[in-house]
């Protein structure tokens, strides 16, 4: 009965209700899709990490992590940990890479790149390099072909089917080259790597990096993200001392500690907007109980005590910002279906293809982001609601009951 | 002066006001008791102290000095819980106007005190709509307050006071916002229902009308008893 009449008090004055709700709703639809928003170009910078370069898991010789040279390598061809990956439950896709540093010339102009030998089939499961070709072909069996990104490309300013020479160190410590032609092009969201990576086949890359058979690392895609830190574990204990085994997220720590930031950033917004809302609960439950007076008056001379109605105010306040939740969340919802497609930021790619972000953005909206506002919320209408709760159990119910 | 034993006593009860340093003496050395199955009107003129007995007998409000005793217990060391509790267990009450919860229906109303009396859904459903009929107001039970007349409105504050089984009803000025005929009606209500059920009544008016039913008027002048008169039974 209580919240029945806590419920229609609070619709008594529809309009100053209403707007009270609708500063709710739009406080918390506007905050849940920023951080949607936000959470989305995270998301995607993490998911261009992985699907671009990172994979899930990166198995390295041991000192690979402090030294990254080219004598780091596994050798015998990986062998021993690809079949190790190959055969864990959880691994959907596994491929080996040798790793260098060059100097990629064209006839007219030359620029530093990272030279990745790739296994073309392998890699195809793992990155989304073969879906990114945009000119010409994507490495097949044809050996001294390379692909580049057009950024590179332009740079260079040669096409498909042009000569380039690459030359690198060697494992030897040689200078060494080797004249290629350009396979194809691709863009990628990241434009670190269609700046400045070479592709190649694998055996052209442990050629021309005097590796022999060894590869730099093993890169492995799980089925599910979630599992990484299971499969981790397990492989690096299965390797022992030999390998390092390390997940995307300690290969990339940034995006953890970005992920990280946004977590906290998020209570400290919506802190903000509640903390405004919270003034207005306030201030509308104030003017309620000086309306209500009389009422209040005869509600404690029948019985009503200060406990039942510092919890019928407070319950007020929590139904008025419920409501206000459940129509933040529907238009959250609501603008995050409608900007399924993603939103259109192609003005900034250039500056966002930096941070490896497309510039469409899809928002992200999780379970979980729905609780800290619930939460938060709870919290300020019962705090919100003190200050009147406080001046109604103070009313004399003699005074009050005189009250017209 | 008592029907039975004594429910509400004041003893040497004072009330006094101060606004802005102003003493206001609202009630002076009052003693009076009121006994079981009365029907009690307090009388007299404007600012003679009625309203201030009838608080202070609802433990509505604190006397300056003296006590106030229900069912022989003194008010004057129970907290603010403990009032709230005798309230709602032995006091009921019926005001001048609006003193119904108007979001609440007719019956809603009747069954809040019984709601925080702890009674259970069925069993104060059930009471409510008894209630309802013995104060003629059966099919009713659905109204807001703001969809009925002010006489249905105070018939439902009754049900109300008595719903609760309290050992009094306090009424402060009950037919002050009525015409006379509806205000006939309201007491010869009140009248049944002490005569039947035994329940007590004690007004605070100045309506004669009230002061011709009572069997017991109370005259207050300047917040002293000046007239203390039982009527003999015809």
């Amino acid at each position: 009965m209580i919240l029945r009449m806590a419920w229609r008090n609070a619709w008594r004055n529809p309009r100053r209700t209403g707007i009270l709700v609708v500063a709710v709703a739009v406080g918390i639809a506007g905050t849940l899709l920023t951080m949607a928003l936000n959470y989305g170009m995270i998301f995607q910078m993490v998911e261009t990490a992985i699907a671009t370069e990172l994979g899930h898991l990166q198995v390295h010789a041991r000192g690979f992590d402090a030294n990254p040279e080219l004598a780091v390598r596994l050798s015998d061809g990986g062998r021993r940990e690809l079949s190790k990956l190959e055969a864990l439950d959880g691994v959907r896709a596994v491929a080996r890479r040798v790793r260098g540093e060059g100097l990629l010339s064209s006839p007219r102009a030359s620029a530093g790149v990272r030279v990745i030998g790739i296994e073309p089939e392998r890699e195809a499961r793992i990155t989304r390099i073969a879906d990114s070709i945009t000119a010409g072909s994507y490495l097949d069996g044809v050996g001294r072909r390379a692909l580049v990104g057009e950024e590179l490309a332009a740079r260079l300013e040669v096409g498909v089917g042009d000569k380039v020479v690459l030359s690198v160190q060697d494992l030897s410590g040689e200078l060494t080259g080797e004249a290629l032609r350009i396979g194809g092009l691709f863009v990628t969201p990241s434009r670190q790597l269609d700046a400045s990576t070479v592709y190649l086949r694998l055996d052209d890359g442990q050629s021309l990096l005097g590796l022999g058979e060894s590869v730099s690392e093993i890169v492995a895609l799980a089925d599910r993200r979630s599992r990484v830190p299971a499969l981790r574990d397990h492989l690096a204990a299965d390797l022992g001392d030999a390998a390092e085994v390390r997940s995307w997220e300690e290969l990339q720590p940034v995006l953890v500690y970005l992920i990280e930031v946004f977590d906290q950033s998020a209570f400290i917004v919506y802190g903000a907007v509640f903390v405004a809302m919270a003034f207005g609960i306030a201030n509308v439950l104030l003017m309620t109980v000086y309306e209500r007076t009389r009422e209040i008056g005869i509600l404690r001379a029948i019985g009503l005590g200060r406990r039942q109605l510092v919890g019928a105010i407070v319950l007020e306040s929590l139904l008025v910002t419920i409501v206000g939740l459940g129509l933040g969340f529907v238009a959250a919802i609501g603008g995050v279906a409608w900007l399924g497609d993603g939103l259109d930021l192609s003005y900034f790619a250039e500056g966002l293809g930096k941070y490896g972000v497309a510039s469409r953005i899809v928002p992200v909206l999780r379970t979980g982001d729905f609780t800290a506002p619930v939460g938060v919320a709870v919290v300020t209408a019962v705090l919100a609601s003190t200050w009147p709760a406080w001046r109604a159990v103070r009313l004399r119910p003699a005074d009050a009951v005189r009250k017209s | 002066m008592t029907d039975g034993g004594a429910i509400l006593e004041a003893r040497g009860v004072t009330k006094v006001y101060e606004t802005r340093g102003v003493e206001t003496h609202a009630l002076n050395g009052v003693d009076l008791e009121i006994g079981e199955g009365e029907f009690t009107a307090l009388s007299g003129p404007s600012g003679s102290g009625k309203t201030t007995l009838l608080n202070l007998f609802g433990a509505l409000d604190e006397p300056t000095r003296g006590e106030i005793h229900l069912d022989g217990e003194s008010l004057a060391h129970l907290g603010a819980a403990a009032l709230s509790d005798l309230r709602l267990r032995k006091l009921g009450f019926v005001f001048q106007a609006y003193n119904l919860i108007p979001v609440l229906s007719a019956i809603e109303n009747i069954e809040f005190v019984m709601v925080l009396q702890g009674v259970s859904a069925g069993k104060r459903r059930a009471r409510a709509e008894d209630l309802l009929r013995e104060v003629d107001l059966e099919g009713l039970g659905g109204k807001r307050p703001l969809e009925m007349s002010g006489g249905q409105q105070q018939r439902v504050a009754v049900a109300r006071a008595i719903a609760s089984h309290p050992r009094i009803v306090l009424a402060d000025e009950p037919t002050a916002n009525l015409d006379s005929e509806t205000a006939a009606r309201l007491l010869d209500l009140m009248e049944r229902l002490n005569a039947d059920r035994g329940v007590t009544f004690l007004f605070s008016t100045h309506d004669p009308l009230v002061m011709d039913r009572a069997r017991r008027n109370v005259r207050l002048k300047d917040g002293r008893v000046v007239a203390d008169e039982a009527k003999t039974a015809a």
